[in-house]
């Protein structure tokens, strides 16, 4: 990002895969000048090839998914800002680099002025480059910035302590994504501060610093200066990808991003072609990685017929039985080039390595992991008969799997291995300590050493995933997971406690991008009943589960009696609802209603919609207070949408939305201008002054103070629509039948916020739609289509193999006292049945729901409990073979 | 467990316990070192050490 | 004879603290070389017994991580 030099040849960043260096051909002297070359007549390996070229191939694919990204805004071109000339005026992703412990700065944040200073205090500019026509043509909401840049205040105060301020100016405070609210309040109380003002000029003081200009909540002009400015630069399409989408014959809306439909979010206007990530809109990381498995989904339907048609099987080798065998122990030290050999005495820690008990042959290696050193490894084995292998190298949390399988390839036991971490742990981290470097690793060796000599050939347990899936709800986004699966020749059962499918999108109207739902609902309910490979079972619910993993079983309680199914995975779908609203005169008079009871007018095409004077909405009902701290994330482009109908049958109608923040993010951002245009008047209000309604006579009245005039208004309102909250259906029966988590609010808890957006922890399990958090019908599908993607990706497998480093219960010794049984995060171990011939009453541990963590084998008072690959004798051993002179 | 090692005569300084996620790089070097400085302020350990524990 | 240095001996979740510790070593961080790491597979497999046994062979101090 130019806050740093580079040299010509660079290691993209610390966490790259693979971590290897690149040639940066145009700073590199060789390359442009044809002197040098002296990297490749130091490097050891060879590596160094000046004559590779870029050259054109030409695959063969039945599909192809854009996922080009987005270009950060570039603000140079803004002169109230002054971004080019002005060194302590950064963008966010500058700002980002600056927090980062691998960035420039080691993550201490200075300011980029010649004097380097620690800044007192920082502020962050919002929407520079987003929901904006003037200056630049975005006129959408980018999204994410409001988040990032809350995000970065806050570890930028936990950086350097209570004592810096940061202070955010914004127009709408966008958060709309899960626990997001929670995190701008959690901010706030942190003391970060929340201006609501655009500012429009940035002047230099003769110090560097920065004079800022804005026009406070009063309306008053205050000038404030800060040390460092951060602006929260936008999301926007590349050039050269509108070029590319040209070439590919591809829809771009008027924003430039790939135009999509709201009932197929990761399809192009072009079949075959599917989109996923910034390029379909800006947004973040989540419904990035949900829009990513959807766009796999959707590739993989039109692509089932050619599944496993270019797959190819490795040959087994049969594996050596050692069993009884007195251990003899291979050690491989490996030099890492000088990585490791460059601080680390490698030869002498081998030499040490070959003095060792059962050590049959110690040598060392340039670089173990290269292709001819894993052949010469297997060689090794066979040729003296070695039957533990230790390596000293890098992490195992990267390399074990390699050096794994070159032991099964030559006919070990995977589990008669072990690596000592002498490069991450040792070399890397005591680079001026060369001696005490090399006693570690000779310790580390040692205690590896000891460890393998212990280790026992593991079986790992073997288990097929039955070939068919559950859905638990059949509304929008239980449909799209249903038919997913189903296309991909997997047999699926819906069950839907209602009489019918569709869910919550049978009460909508029309999507932000002006669908009609009812229309498209019905297609999406009609295929799902042709579907011959789904099974719908309306008015059902789910009365009990036994299983796990590949063979569920699942009994559904329906108006025809129960029936049991069996299925290898479970999607839940189980929807949402609206509040019903307790506070501004719900339920007293017919003029008041829900964002559901309106549309359900507009379906109806109710008279009223074409008489009424005047119209008023009142967003956040029932969400962003204490009590439900979070945001509803469809409300806002739901009223906007609906005041623009209404503006649309009856223009002379007033219609009104009093909100706190308008949330229409990405190009719904589009409607709220419209709407704006249109003449609907948005008055702002404040969570302490909320508005009120009476009803008197034939009027209801709604007071609030307008956030302008600083005034109380009071407007007669032949609709009030109560934009309400949505809360999950919350079933804590079913999350204990799957054994899934439930947060406060009640939504299902996925596998990782950011990474693991439709999977739960427990495998097998899956999520989707409101069940998760509350999201439009174009989210839903998509993340329908993705938990179905994601189960597919098991269900492909046929069988799964579960780890061999599992616990295990001795019944002899055994005390049948329930602590592993009650312990277990798993649910692994239970009690042998009563009437069992063999040890009735002790406990059994399921080898395949253990995950291995060794809990219950420290918690257990009788010691029955053994660890498999991590054994007490193992660890003693470990910890003995440690040289403390 | 530091309870234990008190009843046992060794100095609770002498156990440690940290929660530090995998990403927290920069805090597990800052925990290495506070761990460092503090047994090396206490000194070696004395008590319990392999040939004690063959008397008792 | 130099400066007496502390022996520790500890016990790393391989899932949390362990791969802090690669992370430090990939971004280049300097720390003491008094550590000896064991790796286990979460603090849960985490017994007192094993505490005991380090300092019985010897070890200054145990630190145990998540």
């Amino acid at each position: 990002m130019g806050l740093a030099k580079r040299k010509a040849a660079y290691v993209e960043y610390a966490q790259a895969v693979p971590l290897k260096y690149a040639i940066d051909a145009d700073s590199c002297i060789f390359l442009q000048k044809g002197k040098c070359g002296a990297c490749q007549k130091i490097c050891p390996t060879g590596a160094v090839d000046f004559k590779q070229k870029p050259s054109t191939e030409t695959l063969n694919v039945g599909a192809v998914i854009l996922a080009p990204g987005f270009t950060p805004f570039d603000p140079g071109r803004f002169d109230n800002y002054q971004y080019a000339n002005l060194p302590n005026v950064v963008t966010s992703m500058e700002f980002e680099r600056l927090l980062s412990a691998s960035g420039p700065t080691a993550g201490h944040v200075t300011r980029q002025s010649k004097d380097h200073g620690e800044p007192k205090k920082i502020a962050w500019f919002q929407c520079v480059g987003s929901r904006d026509q003037n200056k630049c043509d975005n006129s959408y909401c980018s999204s994410v910035c409001c988040m990032y840049a809350i995000k970065e205040a806050v570890i930028a105060k936990e950086h350097a302590g209570d004592g810096l301020e940061c202070t955010i100016f914004y127009m709408d405070m966008r958060t709309h994504g899960k626990d997001f609210e929670r995190f701008y309040n959690s901010a706030k109380e942190k003391g970060v501060r929340f201006v609501r003002s655009r500012v429009h000029t940035i002047d230099p003081t003769p110090d560097e610093s920065l004079n800022v200009r804005y026009v406070g909540d009063d309306g008053q002009a205050i000038t404030e200066t800060f040390d460092l400015i951060v602006l929260s630069v936008g999301l926007q399409t590349n050039p050269a990808v509108v070029d590319l989408a040209k070439q590919l014959d591809v829809d771009l809306t008027a924003s430039r991003f790939c135009a999509t439909d709201t009932f197929a979010p990761v399809a192009t206007s072009r079949p075959g072609i599917f989109v996923c990530g910034a390029f379909q809109g800006p947004k973040d990381i989540p419904q990035s990685v949900v829009d990513a498995s959807a766009a796999a989904e959707a590739a993989g339907e039109i692509l089932t017929p050619a599944r496993n048609t270019l797959t190819k099987v490795p040959e087994k080798v049969a594996e050596l039985n050692v069993n009884g065998e007195r251990p003899r122990i291979g050690v491989f030290v490996c030099r890492c080039g000088i990585n490791i050999a460059g601080v680390v005495d490698v030869p002498s820690v081998a030499e040490f390595a070959a003095t060792l008990p059962y050590v049959e042959y110690a040598t060392d290696n340039l670089y173990a992991c290269s292709q001819d050193t894993q052949d010469a490894l297997a060689q090794t084995i066979k040729e003296k008969k070695l039957n533990r292998v230790v390596v000293a190298a890098c992490t195992p949390k990267t390399h074990e799997p390699l050096f794994q399988e070159t032991l099964i390839a030559a006919g070990l036991n995977k589990y008669l291995f072990e690596m000592a971490n002498i490069r991450n742990h040792d070399s890397w981290v005591h680079k001026n300590n060369p001696e005490l470097a090399t006693k570690k690793a000779k310790d580390l060796v040692h205690s590896a050493v000891k460890k393998v000599a212990l280790a026992n050939p593991l079986t790992e347990a073997e288990l097929n995933i039955a070939q068919s899936a559950l859905v638990v709800g059949g509304g929008i986004s239980g449909m799209a997971a249903a038919l997913s699966l189903s296309r991909q020749g997997y047999p699926t059962h819906i069950v839907e406690q209602e009489a019918q499918l569709g869910g919550q999108a049978r009460n909508i109207y029309q999507t932000a991008k002006g669908e009609a739902v009812a229309e498209k609902l019905q297609e999406l309910v009609r295929s799902v009943e042709q579907d011959g490979n789904i099974t719908v079972h309306l008015k059902t619910k789910l009365d009990q589960v036994e299983g796990f993993v590949g063979s569920f079983k699942s009994t559904l309680a329906g108006n025809k009696g129960q029936t049991v199914i069996e299925h290898g995975v479970a999607v839940l779908a189980t929807g949402g609802k609206a509040l019903t609203p307790t506070e501004y005169g719900y339920g007293k008079d017919p003029r008041i209603m829900t964002s559901l009871e309106l549309d359900r007018k507009f379906m109806a095409n109710d008279p009223v919609l074409d008489t009424a004077e005047c119209a008023v909405f009142i967003q956040c009902v029932g969400s962003r207070q204490p009590d439900r701290p979070y945001c509803s994330r469809v409300c806002c482009t739901h009223s906007v949408d609906s005041a623009l109908q209404l503006k649309k049958r009856r223009p002379e109608m007033n219609v009104y939305i009093l909100y706190r923040d308008i949330r229409t993010y990405g190009e719904r951002e589009l409607l709220y201008k419209k709407a704006r245009e249109a003449g609907v008047i948005f008055i702002r209000y404040a969570l302490d002054h909320k508005p009120t309604v009476s009803i008197t006579g034939s009027k209801v009245t709604v007071q609030v103070t307008d956030h302008v005039l600083g005034l109380p208004v009071a407007i007669d309102a032949d609709l009030l629509t109560l934009a309400t909250a949505v809360l999950p259906n919350r079933d804590e029966r079913l999350a204990n039948f799957f054994k899934v988590p439930m947060n406060e609010d009640g939504f299902f808890v996925e596998r990782h916020a950011k990474l693991g957006p439709s999977e739960f922890a427990t495998d097998g399990v899956f999520l989707c739609g409101l069940a998760h958090y509350p999201k439009p019908i174009d989210e839903s599908i998509a993340q329908g289509k993705a938990a179905a993607s994601r189960a597919i990706t098991l269900l492909a497998r046929k069988k799964i193999f579960t780890s061999g480093q599992v616990a295990s219960v001795d019944p002899m010794v055994c005390s049948s006292c329930g602590v592993c049984v009650s312990v277990c995060p798993y649910s692994a171990p239970s009690f042998i049945d009563a009437s069992a011939r063999m040890h009735a009453g002790k406990a059994q541990i399921n080898a395949v729901l253990c995950k291995g963590c060794g809990l219950c084998v420290a918690s257990c008072r009788s010691g029955a409990i053994h660890l498999k690959g991590f054994d007490n004798d193992q660890i003693f051993a470990q910890v003995a073979a440690i040289n403390w002179d | 467990m530091k309870n234990l090692l008190e009843l046992m005569g060794i100095e609770a300084d002498r156990i440690h316990f940290s929660w530090i996620s995998s990403a927290e790089s920069t805090k597990f070097v800052k925990v290495v070192n506070e761990i460092t400085a503090k047994v090396k302020a206490l000194g070696p350990n004395q008590r319990f050490v392999k040939q004690a524990a063959k008397v008792a | 004879m130099s400066e007496w240095e502390p022996k520790i001996v500890s016990f790393l979740c391989n899932w949390c603290s362990y791969g802090a510790a690669d992370l430090a070593g990939v971004s280049r961080m300097e720390y003491p070389p008094n550590v000896r790491v064991v790796r286990i597979p979460c603090t849960g497999r985490m017994s007192p017994k094993f505490a005991l046994a380090a300092l019985r062979e010897g070890a200054d101090a145990v630190w145990v991580s998540g």
